[in-house]
């Protein structure tokens, strides 16, 4: 039988439908998340001249910039939906608002090999991946036009990856995005109201549950949400509190690339490589909000950073594009204990 | 004069296009050659050497995101100017390979001055 279940912290519905006779494993992936085979890849050792000079890059001593010999690499997005120059210029327009189309899009090249997937990858190389999205996450934060900073990553063609090379992306936005806004919100309510931190509250609870937890590790959670919205829905977050993920120390990137690529394998092995999207729910940035400082004034209590997997495998249609809610036809509990009863090492 | 001319090789699957187009760049002073699809741009590039390629993405067959692979696989040189009417394609990453992306428009202005610095850039001016 199906249950509603609500999201806490997006208040939002979700349909938890689990199908009678479909298991799990049903939903293996027949199509590898590939987005297809190209021939030739920009991003690959030895084109780097098919890229925009690099802002960024993890490489051998002495080798030249823009040259061979990096690990990790980042380049600003040669054709960018929002521009760096230029001023915001906020305005209404009758009864509309506008602002000029200012913002930051890089491309954080996740290492030199056409094939090499996250799940492959040293964590060595996955903590450098981190320590790339921390640098550049800074140093976008610093500009004050920009109220969020997002790190994200595509992965496989019907998750929006246009490219098979690993890869990830920063946007910087003059604007808070508004499925972060409601988390904010969500977070700041029950923060006036409990003085404790949302999302603590709920990982100390899963964690005591147990039945939707795929890992839990000296630092870090990885868990499938109560009201997931996708199947195989996966939430990874660090267990002591934390608002700005550019705050996380090395040993936590270490710790953060094991959990992920475990998380990562088992995915992977439990549904055939499936196209999935990971994002970093990251803390807005403040600097450019001086007038509405005292709103923020409790953001370093009640926001907690966390990443978000959602895997790409049953399509998003008019039902959930008309009601905000979803359907999920996997239990977050079933889609746990299979992910973490799948052996991988 | 003529071995001055430049070669520009236009693959579209229009044929509008291919007859403006070549009409327009004969004007120019280029030698032109068209192909309607992706498939015969990729014979003509190996037969008559091109000096330049625009290219239009949608097409039957093989995409030009597709046919740019193939032909960066084989010849890393030759100047490519993407021409889509739709600007959407530039998010994705291949099209970076291209020196240029030029979205279509009915007046060839920019699709000129475009072939004259990829031209030039790429030392076959």
């Amino acid at each position: 039988m199906s249950e509603l279940r609500h999201d806490p912290i997006q208040k939002r519905w979700v349909i938890i439908a689990p199908e009678r006779g479909i298991r799990p494993s049903s939903y293996y992936q027949v199509q590898p998340g590939s987005a297809g085979e190209d021939e030739f890849c920009p991003f690959c050792e030895g084109n780097e001249d098919k890229t925009p000079p690099e802002i960024l890059a993890y490489r051998e001593s002495g080798m030249p910039e823009n040259g061979r010999g990096w690990r990790v690499r980042v380049v600003p997005n040669k054709y960018p939906a929002l521009r760096i120059e230029g001023s915001l210029d906020r305005k209404g327009v009758g009864y509309y608002d506008a602002m000029g189309g200012i913002g930051a899009h890089e491309v954080i090249i996740e290492t030199p090999f056409h094939d090499e997937d996250m799940a492959d990858m040293s964590v060595n190389n996955l903590a450098r991946i981190f320590k790339a999205f921390k640098e550049r996450m800074t140093d976008l934060s610093q500009d004050s036009r920009f109220r969020y900073v997002l790190g994200f990553k595509n992965y496989g063609k019907s998750a929006g990856s246009t490219l098979d090379h690993p890869h990830s992306q920063i946007i910087a936005l003059p604007i808070t995005p508004r499925n972060v806004a409601m988390e904010l919100k969500s977070a700041k309510e029950h923060y006036q109201l409990k003085e404790r931190c949302l999302f603590c509250d709920i990982f100390q609870y899963e964690i005591e549950a147990g039945e939707r937890i795929i890992r839990v590790t000296e630092d870090f959670i990885g868990y499938t949400p109560y009201a997931s919205r996708f199947p195989f829905e996966i939430w990874i977050a660090p267990r002591t509190h934390s608002h700005d993920f550019t705050l996380i120390q090395d040993k936590q990137m270490n710790s953060l690339a094991e959990l992920l690529k475990e998380v990562l394998m088992r995915l992977r092995k439990a549904l055939n490589n499936p196209p999935y999207n990971l994002i970093i729910h990251n803390s807005p940035n403040i600097k450019g909000s001086k007038k509405r400082s005292h709103y923020w004034e409790t953001l370093e209590y009640d926001w907690h950073w966390h990443i978000e997997l959602t895997p790409k495998i049953i399509p998003t249609a008019g039902f959930e594009w008309g009601t905000g809610f979803y359907i999920n036809p996997v239990s977050p509990e079933e889609a746990a204990k299979y992910l973490r009863e799948i052996e991988v090492y | 004069m003529d071995e001055k001319k430049k070669k520009l090789l236009i693959a579209d699957d229009e044929e509008n296009i291919l007859i403006l187009y070549k009409l327009e760049f004969e004007e120019e002073g280029y030698e032109v050659l068209t192909a309607p699809s992706a498939l015969e741009a990729l014979k003509l590039i190996d037969s008559e050497k091109p000096d330049l390629l625009i290219m239009d993405i949608c097409m039957p067959e093989m995409d030009g995101i597709e046919a740019l692979g193939k032909i960066l696989s084989k010849n890393n040189k030759l100047p490519v100017i993407l021409n889509s009417a739709y600007s959407s394609y530039k998010d994705n990453f291949m099209s970076w390979c291209a020196n240029a992306y030029v979205v279509k428009s009915s007046d060839l202005t920019e699709l000129k001055e475009t072939v004259t610095r990829v031209l030039k850039e790429a030392g076959r001016n």
